[in-house]
């Protein structure tokens, strides 16, 4: 069975600070357990795209060396001409609206990108299970409640990444 | 038995004066944010759990008392606090912001955590307030960094580290704003 498992902006967020040891643990875990995390496009711009963030501690996240290590991966564009991907993630913008209590106006692609990567991920075949590392709530359980309507039923988990999370982290969480 | 005079015997500009210092001083806003959720308590109990100095804690509480924002609650040694929540409305200009204990509790954490002190330093008390409401609705799922990004007109990963940052705050003093 192939696990896919795709991480968010939040994780590495939460992976940084000064002393950076969630980061090396992390790292360590995923390593050890012989796999990588795809992070959507939109994450990848989220993560480099600031530099008001340097000022801050946890801003200052080593997440190139994961790129060079081969850890962390940038997922394939998504697919919008698959119809599965285009639907889940017009889905999603209106679950995450839904949920957040927002008009369905501001919601964006970057909101619903990671549930869209999930579903291509599951089309194509790629993966047959995916897990979901993030922070985003709403995005989480989007995906937890709108795959499964589409076939893939007990194929996604969202794991919320919580300090204690990454405190603990260790290689079995990815077996 | 001495009792503690009622608190509408203190002046409100007195009081506004230390909630002016709580806000300016990390120290006393950590003595205050602990007394608040740990009272009754003592001056050596608190001086064990936070880092403080004792001569310190002893003004501060002393500051704290003769404000009416806290009270002793025994009076033989050794004396035991309890702190009253407070929830002060200032309006200037058609601008209304509350502060609140959880307020106090996020700026009593500027020291130890550098993300909240940037943030303060950039956006202010009030951004702070702000970006603490947020706080609440993304620890209970209700917004997420994105949406928080382009309603506080921050980077995603800004809004991301200050959410997280004031997550253990919004998280201890969710019961008591619900």
């Amino acid at each position: 069975m192939t696990t896919v498992y795709i991480a968010d902006t939040g994780v590495f967020v939460r992976c940084g600070g000064p002393d950076k040891d969630k980061f090396q643990r992390l790292r360590r875990a995923v390593r050890q357990a012989g796999v990588s995390l795809r992070i959507p496009q939109r994450v990848y711009e989220e993560l480099g795209g600031d530099p008001t963030a340097d000022a801050y501690p946890s801003g200052n996240i080593p997440y190139p060396g994961g790129f060079e290590e081969g850890w962390i991966v940038v997922a394939d564009e998504l697919d919008y001409t698959n119809p599965l991907v285009s639907t889940v993630m017009d889905e999603a913008r209106r679950f995450i609206a839904n949920e957040t209590d927002r008009d369905e106006d501001i919601t964006e692609k970057t909101d619903t990108a990671l549930v869209g990567l999930a579903a291509q991920v599951l089309d194509t075949g790629e993966a047959d299970y995916v897990i979901l590392l993030t922070t985003d709530k709403p995005a989480g359980r989007a995906a937890e409640t709108l795959l499964p309507q589409h076939g893939f039923s007990d194929r996604i988990e969202f794991r919320y990444v919580s300090v204690e999370y990454l405190e603990t982290i260790t290689a079995n969480e990815f077996r | 038995m001495a009792h503690s005079p009622p608190r509408s015997d203190r002046s409100p500009i007195q009081q506004l004066q230390m909630v002016a210092d709580l806000l300016d001083t990390p120290a006393l806003a950590r003595l205050y944010a602990h007394i608040l959720q740990h009272g009754p308590v003592t001056v050596s109990e608190m001086v064990d759990e936070i880092d403080i100095p004792q001569g310190t804690a002893y003004d501060y509480v002393q500051n704290l008392e003769t404000a009416g924002l806290v009270e002793k609650t025994r009076e033989q040694r050794p004396y035991e606090y309890d702190a009253e929540s407070i929830a002060l409305t200032l309006s200037t200009d058609g601008e209304t912001q509350t502060i609140t204990p959880a307020l106090i509790a996020a700026v009593a954490c500027r020291d130890e955590n550098k993300d909240v002190d940037v943030y303060i330093e950039r956006h202010g008390l009030d951004g702070l307030a702000v970006a603490l409401e947020y706080a609440y609705e993304y620890v209970d799922g209700t917004v997420n960094h994105r949406i928080a990004a382009r309603e506080l007109d921050l980077s995603p990963l800004e809004a991301e580290i200050i959410l997280q940052a004031l997550e253990p705050v919004a998280t201890e003093y969710a019961d008591a704003v619900a």
